[in-house]
């Protein structure tokens, strides 16, 4: 008996020692180096895919705030890499990153405008393919540029450029609601649907002045380029064919009841040369279509709310009665000229990018079904009707403005 | 009554056991919901699935409580004769252990492809088998009590990763409703209720070691109830979130779980799901182990079921590795013209011709009528 429970205990142990020390595929945290974006281009060798990623560098993330002097080191590291494959690429950083690139991180999935244009659904497959990498990263479309020139963009007040993109977007998203939101899980489900386009962020090099500008940096000329993220790129299935601008993203986002805030700007009534700055409180937004004697027809509605933010020259609401209400007026035409202004650029490019497609197969799928085949030559005829309701709450703290005796 | 297994269960740990074994298969794969052609109808399927089943389960347990101190394999040897009645219960085994035998491997496939792909997919399924063929070698009532104490862990694990991804669902993903009729619901339905099958048929083994074993019916349908109802509100919920690129998904449900990221804090979540599929896995391996040990011995008149767990254990690791080629292989296998073929074959055919037999042979009560 103790034979027997002596080799019992001796079978536990070696149990332990095979369960408890781990696995195949441990990882330490010192062995790996965290990608923060990466950028997907043609490579310059024929047929080859171009991979240029943002690495952080931990150690020299933190150092500078308390002057350890580390200041002049960048927080991160930009390398390239080619393969036919993404998968591959990727692979191939080995032999250039001490590091096993970890992919968990990555925010950005930032693809070239000339690589944009010839597709993208071969690219995006490992991302999703792949247990690593997360599908909530941003797909962005470099306007004008190759993604890997892109990547050498820097910003102020943040070290890490995807931090400081990110910090961007969210400004923007939630201040402006000029920006396309496209993250890999949402473009990927509009690849995939019937009778929707996707769309992406769109972001363009700002070439920084070389000459004797300073704008607060600690050390002149640090800084080559910097980029700006606004605007919506537009797909067709998995080919960028064109871009919307501000307004008319917002305008799609309008349509979409994405926009959360940003500012109106009317022209002042009865005073048409000054204007008057409205701030987005609140916007409803959604669409409705509809067949009506074999022809689609699409009703946008949109609700706004907005508060007065600053005014031109001298306005008293209640000496002068229906300016108020002219405001409103004016409002809501600057909101139907957007949402116009991007269903004709969605028209134009022949990309359902608001998915009225998709929503006339939830209302009516047995029309659809009849519908869908020739859809791309039925939606830039589609007939867009926008009602909008538009209200302006409150006047700030001063009723009137500030009024110049003369 | 021999004592080749000494214990009796209360009958929700009956249904704690079933619905586990149940909940196994759609938290780690979701069979039915991988190339489905219409994915947004899976909540239809899975429902229909679900609701098919409960007849099912009430006729298994119709049937045994024909016999109610026997197991499916004693009484289809009394039904049958001896020969043609091993032969069913042969059958019966084989298909336990290939069950057995598929979700040890689903669970190998799921560590590898999402966590661990560079380690042997051997070691999980060792140490998963091992684990299991421990509880089963325990008896029925440790496996019961530990499905009784794991349910609530992996509801509770399944119902938050079910709810934490809100902020992704878009539940009108899921209209047109039937958008091309029932047609392509059918196939996939079939694929659910022979998945409920499978692991209604392990009733026959447990009920005659239920406290009560009238109470079998009731529980065995409260057990669909709570793992049909979860796994239409998974089908739901996943197709809300991934909309038309579900079907396309080895693990919906770990997938799922990947998404959920609540105000940048609670992240990578993962290991929930995991801890949910591999606690109802592990339940599901020791209560099919324990099944079949059970019925081989019962089948070969041996008075101890005990010897044969190990190396039905090993059997099952074997299986695992040589049935499929890939876990593409897998999928294929789980198709409706695969596994519901064969699985319907096996618990609708053998359960029908021991109720027929049954029929024929007249209720062996002491009151005997005819």
């Amino acid at each position: 008996m103790p034979v027997k429970s002596m080799l019992k205990i001796v079978v536990l142990v070696l149990l332990i020692g095979i369960t408890m020390t781990g696995c195949w595929n441990r990882r330490e945290i010192e062995t790996l180096g965290f990608v923060m974006a990466v950028g997907i281009d043609q490579a310059r060798e024929g047929g080859k895919i171009q991979l240029t990623v943002h690495v952080a560098k931990p150690f020299a993330v933190g150092g500078g705030a308390d002057g350890k002097g580390t200041m002049e080191e960048k927080p991160f590291w930009v390398v390239s890499s080619t393969g036919y494959t993404v998968f591959e690429a990727v692979r191939n950083f080995l032999s250039q990153s001490p590091r096993r690139l970890f992919w968990g991180h990555n925010r950005f999935i930032l693809i070239g405008e000339e690589f944009a244009r010839k597709g993208v659904q071969d690219v995006l497959d490992t991302f999703v393919r792949d247990g690593e990498p997360r599908q909530r990263a941003w797909v962005v479309v470099a306007k004008g540029a190759r993604a890997s020139d892109l990547l050498q963009a820097e910003f102020e007040l943040e070290r890490m450029p995807s931090q400081a993109a990110m910090g961007i977007i969210q400004g923007s998203r939630t201040g402006l609601s000029t920006i396309g939101k496209s993250m890999l899980i949402d473009f990927i489900q509009k690849l995939e649907g019937e009778g929707i386009d996707p769309i992406a962020t769109r972001a363009e090099i700002v070439p920084r002045p070389q000459k004797f500008d300073i704008r607060g940096e600690l050390k002149r000329e640090k800084i080559g380029a910097s980029a700006r993220i606004t605007g919506a790129a537009v797909f067709k299935d998995d080919k960028l064919v064109g871009w919307l601008n501000k307004p008319e993203t917002r305008g799609f986002n309008w349509v979409m009841g994405k926009v959360r805030s940003g500012i109106i700007v009317i022209k002042k009534p009865g005073e048409e040369d000054r204007f008057i700055g409205l701030e987005i409180l609140r916007a409803k937004g959604g669409f409705k279509p509809e067949i009506k004697d074999g022809r689609v027809s699409v009703t946008v509605r949109v609700e706004a709310e907005a508060n007065v933010g600053d005014i031109q020259g001298f306005l008293d609401p209640l000496k002068s009665p229906g300016v108020w209400a002219s405001m409103e007026r004016r409002m809501a035409t600057v909101i139907r000229n957007e949402v116009m202004a991007a269903v004709a650029k969605a028209q134009e490019l022949d990309s359902d990018i608001f998915g009225f497609g998709a929503e006339l197969n939830r209302r009516n799928p047995k029309k659809w079904a009849e519908l869908k085949d020739r859809w791309d030559e039925e939606f830039p005829h589609v007939d867009v009707q926008v009602e909008v309701k538009a209200k302006l709450r409150r006047s700030g703290l001063v009723i009137r403005s500030t009024r110049i005796k003369r | 009554m021999n004592k080749i297994e000494g214990g009796k269960i209360p009958a929700r740990q009956l249904t704690a056991m079933l619905a586990l074994s149940r909940i196994a298969p759609f938290t780690i794969l979701f069979p039915m919901i991988t190339g489905m052609e219409v994915p947004q109808d899976a909540w239809i399927a899975s429902l229909l699935g679900m609701l098919l089943s409960i007849p099912f389960a009430l006729f298994v347990a119709r049937l045994g409580l024909r016999f109610p101190d026997k197991t499916i394999i004693e009484y289809s040897e009394r039904l049958l004769g001896r020969y043609l009645g091993k032969l069913v219960g042969l059958v019966l085994i084989w298909y336990l252990i290939s069950v057995a035998a598929t979700t040890t491997r689903a669970v190998g496939d799921a560590y590898t492809i999402a966590i661990m792909p560079e380690t042997p997919i051997l070691v999980f399924m060792v140490v998963m088998v091992f684990l299991a063929a421990n509880a089963a070698r325990c008896g029925l009532e440790v496996v019961g009590r530990l499905g009784e104490h794991s349910i609530w862990i992996v509801l509770f694990f399944l119902i938050l990763m079910f709810i934490l991804p809100f902020d992704e669902m878009r539940f009108k993903n899921l209209a047109p409703v039937l958008a091309r009729g029932f047609r392509p619901v059918v196939e996939p339905m079939g694929t659910a209720f022979s998945f409920f099958s499978m692991h209604i048929i392990v009733l026959g083994m447990i009920l005659p070691y239920l406290n009560k074993p009238k109470d079998a019916a009731r529980y065995s349908v409260y057990a669909i109830l709570i793992s049909g109802l979860l796994m239409t509100w998974l089908a739901a919920v996943l197709v809300a979130v991934f909309g038309p690129t579900v079907s396309g998904l080895v693990m919906p449900a770990f997938s799922l779980s990947r998404l959920i990221s609540i105000a940048n804090f609670l992240e990578r979540i993962e290991a929930i799901t995991m801890g949910a599929w591999t606690l109802s896995a592990g339940i599901n391996l020791a209560l099919f182990l324990w099944a079949s040990a059970v019925g081989l011995a019962q089948l070969f008149g041996v008075s101890r079921y005990q010897p044969f767990v190990y190396p039905l254990g090993a059997l099952v690791v074997a299986f695992g590795i040589l049935f499929y080629e890939s876990n593409v292989d897998m999928q294929i296998f789980f198709e409706f013209r695969n596994i519901g073929v064969f699985s319907m074959a096996v618990t609708l055919g053998t359960t029908a011709v021991l109720y027929l037999a049954a029929l024929m042979r007249g209720k062996p009560s002491p009151r005997m009528r005819r």
